[in-house]
């Protein structure tokens, strides 16, 4: 089974893959550091997950070689979960590049990184109700200090697809 | 299914309205020292003083522990003692790897146990450690994205935006990452300009260490006669080559406190690839050029390409053997110049032309590979040793003739 972390540049990818693989890939401050993906392994519940740090993409829609990197990453693998990373002090255009990935199909579930940010920032996140009404686990992390790594590997095996007729149907209905 | 982006968008808004509140913005340090670090007015005199401020690191650092530490080390310890302990003198094995034995200074000796652990660990791997370690403070505070947009519009006359600052910064540390950063520049032209500019007129941290612990009185000399080749080459490439520049729209990211062990991390990632990577190439590029002295190579190329070195570049012929280590790396071709009788232009002229006329090895594998996803490596080799061979005709004979004109040759 893999576990493709996906979500924009500069999002904290590295971080949640080195703090989930317990290797030491570079993080850098800046869009762009991870040109090319990096594998790595975790265990979880005792079953064995592969788990890619792909390159940050903006879309679904190649903009450039490292982003047509991680489109080539998605089509490779059989039925990845994929964790959208999200940088939770702009979290509507992480939501889009979640939702564009949830549309093909794939199995989801969210990391809200940064959420030192967000909290420094005053912003306040129902990280229940947006679980609740996407229907995919959301979890809270801060990477480069650890803050929310365990529960969001708790949540992997409950990663799930989305009805995107039914979704749409829930939010207008809100 | 699928959604219209339209819709999308409208969907997001929804959720967004019922999960996220937003307080209100408060200006900190953080926040004010963000702003002023991007805006032209303050962020310029901002950016020279953080240049100001790496290159005065450096210098001090790898000062400190080269002279401070090292070349006493060598010099009065390592030398003498090998030359002394080592047996065979006199054969081609003591030549090879001890090199001179009469040599009094760690540069000339020319052996591989003597000049090259002395280059490699003496010279270089100070140069290394300081320039990774302030390079990750500046990526780790978010600082590269910041000096980006500063110089979007400079690096916009020669066709490329701002984000063409991270490879060029990248590659005063080494060539290598350089290249493969350029993955992140959306066009062709874009990616094949700054990869070829690079890894012609940028010298690597270690060739940069060398310079500084060998000639630091022409260091700056040097630089300026590269920078102002990457600018002029970069708009000629600029005219000729077809293809688009596209503007760029960046994310700024906060400026963020970098943590020790990030740092300290990247740091020991750097230093564990240089004795894995750097190391054993410094020293296999010692005993290749040991061996093809003596097998009369090295005076035979000489003897040959004299005309175009002494006539055309105006530099000793002696210098082709320096120029055959440089293929395995930079660093130990400007120090084996030490050997080499010549004046003060024609070492400026020499550790020019070691940049610019052919990238080390390592560097131009990944030209190769990065090469695949730029156009086909072909094209990218072709147009790259075309530019390569006119810019090392031109620059290297140009500076000749500056130094005809100043009457210094």
């Amino acid at each position: 089974m893999a576990i493709l972390l996906m979500g924009h540049p500069n999002v904290g990818k590295s971080a949640v893959f080195n703090r989930l693989t317990g290797a030491n890939i570079t993080e850098s401050n800046y869009p762009g550091t991870t040109v090319d993906f990096t594998e790595g392994y975790t265990y979880i519940d005792g079953k064995e997950y592969k788990v890619i740090d792909v390159p940050g993409t903006f879309s679904t829609d190649p903009k450039d070689e490292a982003e047509k990197v991680a489109l080539d990453i998605l089509a490779e693998h059989e039925d990845p979960i994929v964790l959208v990373v999200i940088d939770s002090t702009k979290i509507e255009r992480g939501l889009y590049l979640a939702f564009e990935i949830m549309e093909r199909g794939y199995k989801v579930m969210i990391a809200l990184n940064m959420w030192d940010d967000a909290e420094k920032h005053d912003l306040s996140i129902d990280v229940d109700q947006l679980e609740e009404i996407l229907g995919v686990p959301v979890v809270p992390t801060v990477a480069i200090s650890g803050k929310g790594i365990s529960t969001l590997v708790e949540n992997v095996p409950t990663a799930s697809r989305v009805d995107i007729e039914r979704l749409r149907e829930k939010i207008t209905s809100l | 299914m699928k959604l219209d982006p339209e819709e999308r968008w409208r969907l997001i808004d929804r959720v967004a309205r019922e999960t996220v509140e937003y307080g209100a913005e408060r200006s900190t340090i953080g926040s004010v020292l963000a702003e002023l670090t991007v805006k032209p007015l303050t962020g310029i005199p901002f950016a020279f003083a953080v240049l100001y401020g790496f290159w005065g690191f450096f210098d001090a650092f790898a000062g400190f522990f080269t002279d401070g530490f090292f070349v006493p080390l060598f010099d009065d310890h390592w030398l003498p003692w090998i030359q002394e302990a080592f047996p065979l003198k006199g054969s081609w094995l003591y030549y090879v790897l001890v090199g001179d034995p009469e040599a009094v200074n760690s540069f000339e000796a020319l052996g591989m146990l003597t000049s090259g652990f002395f280059v490699a660990i003496g010279v270089v791997l100070p140069a290394i450690v300081a320039f990774y370690l302030v390079i990750t403070i500046l990526e780790d505070s978010g600082y590269m994205p910041r000096l980006a947009v500063l110089v979007d519009t400079v690096l916009h006359k020669i066709g490329l935006h701002g984000f063409a600052v991270v490879p060029m910064i990248l590659s005063l540390g080494c060539n290598v990452p350089g290249v493969a950063s350029t993955r992140t520049l959306e066009t062709k032209k874009q990616r094949f300009m700054i990869m070829i500019l690079l890894s012609v007129f940028i010298p690597c941290g270690a060739q940069l260490g060398v310079m500084l612990s060998l000639i630091p009185e022409y260091f700056g000399y040097i630089m300026i006669y590269l920078v102002t080749g990457f600018f002029v080459f970069g708009w000629v490439l600029n005219k000729l080559l077809p293809g688009r520049s596209p503007e760029i729209i960046t994310d700024v990211p906060p400026l963020r406190t970098p943590t020790i062990a990030n740092v300290s991390r990247k740091l020991w990632v750097k230093v564990k690839g240089f004795f894995t990577n750097a190391i054993p190439f410094v020293l296999l590029g010692v005993g290749l050029v040991n061996l093809l002295y003596l097998g009369g190579v090295i005076s035979w190329i000489a003897n040959s390409l004299e005309p175009l070195f002494t006539g055309w570049f105006g530099i000793p012929k002696e210098t082709v053997a320096p120029l055959i280590a440089g293929f395995l790396r930079k660093d130990l071709a400007v120090a084996q110049l030490s050997a080499i009788d010549m004046s003060g232009f024609q070492l400026i002229t020499s550790v020019v032309i070691i940049s610019i006329y052919f990238p080390c090895i390592a560097t131009f594998s990944m030209i190769i590979k990065e090469g695949r996803k730029s156009g086909g490596v072909i094209r990218v080799l072709g147009g790259g040793l075309l530019t390569l061979v006119t810019v090392v005709f031109l620059w290297g004979g140009l500076l000749h003739l500056i130094g005809i004109l100043l009457g210094v040759t």
